[in-house]
């Protein structure tokens, strides 16, 4: 309907002003830049089954060691970017206006979704993008590598967006959204690591049910797999339906 | 037409029953003043029409429309200001209001003209473009009222619009909600009762979660008008053998006077005689006033005339607080009328309480009335 379509944009719209608004979206970007620029040159990727050398150590012009950690740096960021878009609305109130104004509950999911998204979208251009630039300078970069790493970081992103946006809507306190987050995204990827210690048919079932290894061994090596592309979306799919059904169940409440 | 129609909600928060079964009608252009104590369910009914909760059981409809879960097109005729006045505080005011609209579903030409028209009438001009957050509480009213206009809704549900503001702003909300009445249907719930004499033209009191009275201001303030003082004069040639009390005794048998109080003779044929009315049949002034009418009829019917006629006890707020009051729902039950409003009905029972209301003690210091 164009009508949901339209007051889906002005969601949008509001929740990414909101963001560009207040500081602490500029501080999120900073320190995840500097963040991953620091393990980038000087530490390498030395976790788990893909061990990567840093830029100076390995002296590859390759963005792989970024992308490597961007799942673990997710852990950290998405929940910051996420705790506030309905905690917030519910410890102010504003949900009440929110709710009673005629916008659907699904319009106002995917307008906050998408915020969220674009925003980290822009997060990812501005911390890797001149990362590649300069690699590029030093040494032959494969470009089609780092855009499919950054597609599949991206879809990589949505997911855990959507998780983590359905975690928001549970809460009242930010705080709360936050940690019970960044703890569920830290187990799914620390499920990767654990692998190795697991009966081979748990192991197999956690492998493919971590979103982080429809990542690792495609997008991050600059492999595109469509079968990962249907993995996030339906990951994505589910969690904004999950998201739906609880801010609208809060009517019965 | 009924503007809103509210059908037997109940509520429940867990163990806590906040509704029983609450039933009224709102006409189109009335502005309805909703009382009750905290806890009486108040918010709760103004949040299950605005469509921000859905009733256990019962219906509701706004401006004709079933007020339905999932169905935004009830709400789209309803502007609704909550309680605590929750507005995004970091944006600017007319950002805010542009987004109110955009989400009303306006295009950009309609978006300009309405963030206008909201701006003038809230009088938010020097404000518009400042963060809502850096605003002062009776301003960020204003703000909130604004956004509840900007759909141009025929109906208006404020709850508790002038909470936590200076008296000057309250004297302002007032009179902007008066002038808004002229044209939409409000509902708005107070706990300020002088300003329901000055704005309502008819009061719906909710206690415990049941309706406990449906009149206009006037009737409930009368409902409650514990005395009645007449002051009467008998003809001269009846002067001799004047006796206050025989005349007193004469007047506790008109219907509806409970007893007398008491006869003084005021001499020269002048007697001042108090009547007890209260809680005597036909006393609760649901259909006019009958109690002064009989004794206006018992005098001229003795060929008396009469200098004076004044309801002591005839207080809002002491009225208020004995009809929310649970022993005496359950002893004679809630104060409604038994016809329907009529709209000159109205008109002519509030006027005297809009234009002719002496100031008293708890009203805010500039509250003149308009």
């Amino acid at each position: 309907m164009s009508t949901e379509w339209g007051t889906m944009l002005w969601v949008f719209r509001r929740e990414l002003g909101a963001r560009f608004d207040s500081l602490s979206a500029l501080t999120v970007t900073i320190v995840f830049a500097l963040v991953a620029h620091g393990l980038y040159y000087f530490l390498g990727h030395p976790v788990g089954d893909l061990q990567l050398p840093s830029l100076w150590a390995g002296q590859v012009a390759s963005l792989q060691v970024v992308f490597a950690w961007l799942p673990l740096l997710f852990v950290g960021l998405i929940p910051a970017l996420t705790m506030g878009a309905w905690a917030e609305e519910r410890a102010s109130g504003t949900q009440e206006l929110l709710f009673t104004w005629p916008v659907s509950g699904r319009a106002s999911v995917l307008g906050k979704f998408f915020a969220v998204w674009f925003f980290l979208g822009l997060v990812l251009a501005v911390a890797i993008l001149p990362l590649a630039v300069m690699v590029a300078g030093l040494g032959d970069l494969d470009w089609g590598a780092v855009f499919g790493g950054l597609a599949g970081a991206f879809l990589l992103a949505g997911a855990c967006i959507s998780i983590s946006l359905f975690l928001s809507s549970l809460f009242t306190e930010q705080l709360s959204a936050f940690l019970s987050s960044a703890l569920l995204l830290g187990l799914l990827w620390s499920a990767g690591l654990l692998i190795h210690v697991m009966p081979p048919s748990l192991a197999d079932a956690v492998f493919y049910a971590s979103p982080y290894s429809h990542f690792f061994d495609s997008a991050a090596r600059g492999v595109f797999d469509l079968r990962d592309l249907i993995y996030h979306v339906s990951l994505m799919v589910a969690g904004l339906w999950c998201n739906t059904l609880v801010v609208e169940g809060r009517r019965w409440a | 037409m009924n503007m809103i129609h509210v059908q037997g909600l109940e509520k429940s928060y867990g163990n806590l029953e906040a509704l029983k079964g609450v039933s009224f009608d709102v006409e189109r252009g009335e502005i309805v003043g909703f009382l009750g104590p905290n806890g009486a369910g108040k918010s709760t009914t103004m949040k299950i029409l605005t469509g921000y909760l859905v009733p256990d059981s019962g219906s509701c409809r706004v401006a004709g429309i079933e007020v339905t879960p999932g169905d935004p097109s009830s709400r789209r005729s309803v502007g609704y200001l909550p309680e605590s006045t929750p507005l995004y505080r970091g944006m600017r005011v007319d950002r805010y209001l542009d987004f109110v609209a955009g989400i009303h579903g306006q295009d950009r030409a309609e978006r300009r003209a309405s963030v206008g028209r909201v701006i003038e009438a809230c009088r938010l001009g020097r404000h518009a473009g400042r963060r809502i957050g850096w605003l002062s509480k009776g301003f960020r009213q204003r703000v909130g009222l604004a956004q509840a206009l900007l759909g141009n809704p025929d109906v208006l549900i404020l709850d508790e619009p002038t909470s936590g503001l200076d008296p000057r702003e309250v004297v302002r909300m007032r009179d902007l909600i008066l002038e808004l009445g002229k044209e939409k249907t409000v509902l708005l719930s107070t706990h300020i009762l002088s300003e329901v004499e000055a704005t309502c033209s008819r009061v719906i009191v909710i206690a415990g979660g049941q309706l406990v009275a449906d009149a206009t201001p006037f009737e409930i303030a009368r409902s409650r008008a514990a005395e009645l003082t007449v002051v009467l004069r008998v003809p001269s040639d009846q002067i001799q053998g004047f006796d206050a009390a025989a005349i007193g005794r004469d007047f506790a048998h008109v219907p509806g006077v409970a007893r007398l109080v008491s006869a003084e003779d005021c001499g020269g044929g002048t007697a001042r005689l108090v009547l007890d009315v209260n809680r005597a049949p036909g006393s609760v002034a649901t259909s006019g006033e009958p109690v002064a009418e009989m004794v206006a009829d018992a005098l001229a019917k003795r060929g008396w005339k009469l200098s004076e006629l004044t309801w002591q006890g005839d207080d809002f707020e002491a009225a208020f607080l004995e009809i929310t009051d649970p022993e005496r729902i359950a002893l004679v039950g809630p104060l409604v009328r038994e016809q329907p409003f009529l709209a000159e009905e109205l008109e002519e029972l509030t006027e005297p309480i809009l234009s002719t209301r002496t100031p008293r003690s708890g009203d805010a210091p500039t509250g003149g009335n308009k």
